[in-house]
């Protein structure tokens, strides 16, 4: 694992406990896997993603990352309807490693309250949960 | 500690969990067991974390992602013999366990924990590692392949799952079974793989229940030891 100091964390996306993070672009959400979460997993080797048209409530499961040996349940950060899937990752699930607020993002939303955002970590909120 | 284990909040406290020998255990029992006790922590994080040691009955799980088509045998031959197949959400692909395979399953909130999901497998792993030593068997992991390996045979298999940063499964290492029926799949999907168990590699007779007892009892308490060790969690028996 590295340092939080050696991680990248944006400041124009926002943050869950969870680790996910989002960032809104018209009416739009793009949800991904923070550089923390993907560290913390390692090497991914499988996204299992939701289909479009689904919709779920915040904090709902709405997929799965495998690591090596590990499967790890993902969560959504607003409510909201598929709109979008990274369907890259089916056959590179390493972007989540490589390149995970860019590449390696997971789902895009159509949120049913943009509002929810307002309750997400800011970069600075983040880091003070991350490092305890 | 392993060379690549390097728990970052393990100084400010060490934790405890709870350790409980179940002796042998239907699987689906104990997945339903390891359930509420993942949803007793979800509910309520001042939950202890829990340890579980045990054996099951013989049985194959699938993987979240299946595994079914690494059986080659048929599953009315397995009906036969009385074995179900039980799918499962863990990492991994098909396995077997059955009685002298000696089982862990950790339900530990890693984030509290400090550990990374990455370091936790490896350290599961280490356990199975440091265990088989103190038998005099030099095992190794393969980066390519997880688990545990002697040479090119497979000793032990780990799978685990996540939710809400608690683990659920875990791992199993081959102390004293039947190593037959590992011969009716592609163990974790890789074909032509040798399975092999303490046991074997020393050259023990598994045919007396009484010599197997002690060793499984041998292998509950230096799991026991090499967890606290590794994780840096120290036990509290129940």
């Amino acid at each position: 694992m590295k340092e939080i100091s050696d991680l990248n964390f944006p400041e124009d996306v926002k943050y869950t406990k969870d680790h996910e993070w989002s960032k809104s672009c018209g009416d739009i959400v793009t949800i991904g896997l923070s550089d923390y979460a993907q560290d913390q997993l390692g090497e991914i080797v499988f996204v299992e993603l939701p289909e479009v048209g689904d919709s779920f409530s915040q904090g709902d499961e709405f997929g799965s990352v495998e690591s090596v040996k590990a499967v790890s349940e993902v969560y959504i950060p607003i409510s909201g309807e598929i709109v979008g899937i990274n369907e890259d990752l089916e056959d590179a699930p390493e972007l989540v490693n490589e390149d995970c607020y860019e590449g390696g993002w997971i789902i895009k939303i159509k949120p049913e309250d943009p509002s929810q955002l307002d309750d997400l970590m800011d970069k600075a909120a983040y880091l003070n949960m991350l490092k305890g | 500690m392993p060379e690549r284990i390097t728990f970052k909040s393990l100084n400010k406290v060490q934790r405890s969990c709870v350790f409980s020998n179940l002796d042998t255990l239907e699987y689906k029992r104990a997945l339903d067991l390891q359930i509420s006790t993942l949803n007793a922590k979800i509910d309520n994080p001042s939950e202890p974390d829990r340890v579980f040691y045990l054996e099951h009955p013989e049985v194959y799980t699938l993987g979240r992602r299946g595994g079914r088509e690494n059986l080659t045998v048929s599953e009315d031959f397995l009906s036969s013999r009385g074995i179900e197949i039980v799918q499962t959400d863990r990492g991994g692909n098909i396995t077997f366990h059955g009685p002298g395979q000696a089982v862990l399953y950790p339900i530990i909130n890693l984030e509290q924990a400090g550990i990374g999901v990455a370091d936790f497998v490896h350290g599961m792993e280490e356990i199975m590692k440091l265990t088989v030593l103190d038998f005099g068997i030099t095992a190794d992991r393969d980066p390519k392949n997880h688990g545990l390996w002697v040479g090119r045979k497979k000793i032990g298999s780990v799978g685990i799952s996540i939710k809400k940063n608690i683990s659920i499964h875990g791992l199993a290492l081959n102390v004293c079974p039947d190593l037959t029926p590992f011969s009716w799949i592609n163990p974790c999907g890789l074909e032509n793989v040798a399975m092999t168990s303490i046991a074997m590699e020393k050259g023990m007779d598994t045919t007396k229940d009484e010599v197997n007892k002690d060793l499984m009892n041998r292998v509950c308490h230096l799991f026991c030891h090499h967890f606290s060790k590794i994780f840096n969690i120290s036990i509290i028996r129940e």
